[in-house]
């Protein structure tokens, strides 16, 4: 039986994306303060806002359409580079989707896969840079082999967002090699990197709508 | 003409360095855009520098100039996301050094390949002027051979040779099709391509130090006479 992700629940996925990055912002700044510009919570809260108030108005009728549309509201709304990044990983989402309502299994997989892929090559980070790819790479691997395992949709996608909170928090030690973090060296050490926060909170967002039935 | 769009965090950046650059043209200015700043803050922004390229849709090809990380990250998203498809290259010449060689070149006339060379090159004046510096001798692997033409002139102008009457020197050498090079004989740097103002910056050539003009090419005689009247006129520089 295939299970599959409707147009609703990618709506929902980014809804829920945005009000928890809404209810996180402070942490997410608090991060950022630590070894960045303290921006990224404001800068999140604003695109995922930006990307509500353009779901509310315009129907995107395929889900190719969706995620590229969501792409291109972040990158111009984020500001930065969280927002190129993220505007990549959802236009590669895009781009490597089908032009249909819903997305199964495999489909889901492979735009995932290309999203992360996306920012890797748009940043040039690798796992253990001190990055977001520390909590999307190992999501998206966790997410393919445990798919490949049988396992169905929503339960892969938990486990996904729970290799993704492992990453994240594996950034905690880990010396900045990218970004404008790279330039504090050793001093970078110690704080969780604020990408890989508000990316573990796209891959749990992911994980809730699948979890609420949306996955049939 | 070529194109540059300068991409920064800040905005105030961007027109200062814009500014200093242009301080340099006294003929027709080039194209330029800036993309600079987020969502009313320091950051930069995909989508603008994808339509700042847009914009200069009718020059020869665009040079992209970038501050901080980011800003690459920024640029290389932009030409994907950008509508049009002309020539576009993204410089990994420094902020301001980059910016001023751009600006300069393309006033000159120069292509989009010679641009992109002179603002990647853009640190080595800066390095031949820092105790650090290992080796002065830029650009001297030219096959040896007496030049069709060649003069010998102390520079007498207060400041030397710096950014002012090294852009004038590169906009008189480009109306020349010969080869003009010049070599700051005193100090034992160069020769130099006079179309390059890095090139010239890193002679560091100061007042009294004696410069060699050799120029190939058919109108030779007339590059190296109109350069020596540069440097016996002071660039101008004479009160």
């Amino acid at each position: 039986m295939p299970e599959t992700l409707t147009i609703d629940a990618i709506q929902q996925w980014l809804h829920r994306f945005a009000s928890e990055i809404t209810t996180q912002a402070d942490w997410l700044t608090e991060l950022d303060s630590a070894i960045g510009d303290a921006d990224h919570g404001t800068n999140m809260v604003r695109g995922t806002a930006a990307v509500v108030a353009k779901l509310d108005v315009r129907s995107t009728s395929t889900v190719q359409e969706l995620l590229k549309a969501v792409g291109m509201t972040l990158v111009s709304t984020v500001g930065g580079a969280s927002g190129s990044l993220y505007g990549t990983f959802f236009l590669e989402m895009g781009r490597n989707s089908p032009s249909s309502v819903q997305l199964d299994a495999s489909e889901l997989e492979n735009a995932l896969r290309a999203g992360v892929n996306g920012v890797i090559a748009r940043g040039h980070a690798a796992v253990g840079d001190k990055t977001m790819i520390d909590a999307l790479e190992p999501a998206v691997t966790v997410l393919s082999r445990s798919l490949a395992d049988g396992r169905q949709l929503h339960g892969s996608i938990a486990a996904a967002a729970a290799a993704a909170t492992t990453g994240r928090d594996s950034t905690e030690p880990l010396v900045a090699r990218k970004g404008r973090a790279s330039y504090l060296g050793d001093r970078s050490a110690g704080h969780i990197d604020p990408g890989a926060a508000s990316a573990t909170i796209l891959v749990a967002a992911l994980a809730a709508s699948v979890d609420e039935g949306n996955a049939r | 003409m070529i194109g540059i769009v300068l991409v920064s965090h800040s905005e105030a950046l961007a027109n200062a360095a814009m500014e200093l650059a242009l301080q340099m043209v006294h003929g027709t200015q080039p194209p330029i855009r800036i993309a600079a700043g987020a969502a009313g803050g320091f950051g930069t922004d995909a989508t603008a520098i994808a339509s700042a390229i847009d914009d200069l849709v009718t020059t020869d090809g665009v040079l992209v100039i970038t501050d901080l990380g980011s800003a690459i990250l920024s640029a290389s998203l932009a030409l994907e996301i950008r509508a049009s498809t002309h020539q576009v290259v993204i410089s990994d010449g420094p902020f301001v050094e980059a910016t001023m060689a751009a600006v300069v070149g393309a006033a000159a006339g120069s292509s989009l390949a010679d641009i992109t060379a002179e603002a990647s090159n853009a640190l080595s004046a800066k390095k031949t002027q820092t105790v650090t510096a290992p080796d002065a001798s830029a650009g001297d692997d030219t096959a040896a051979g007496s030049p069709a033409a060649s003069a010998e002139e102390r520079l007498i102008n207060p400041m030397g040779l710096h950014a002012r009457p090294a852009s004038l020197l590169v906009l008189t050498a480009g109306e020349f099709s010969a080869d003009v090079e010049l070599t700051n004989t005193t100090a034992g740097r160069g020769p130099v391509n006079a179309c390059s103002v890095i090139g010239l910056l890193s002679l560091a050539a100061s007042r009294n130090d004696r410069i060699r003009i050799d120029a190939n090419g058919p109108d030779a005689s007339q590059a190296v006479n109109a350069v020596k009247q540069l440097v016996l006129q002071g660039f101008g520089e004479l009160s």
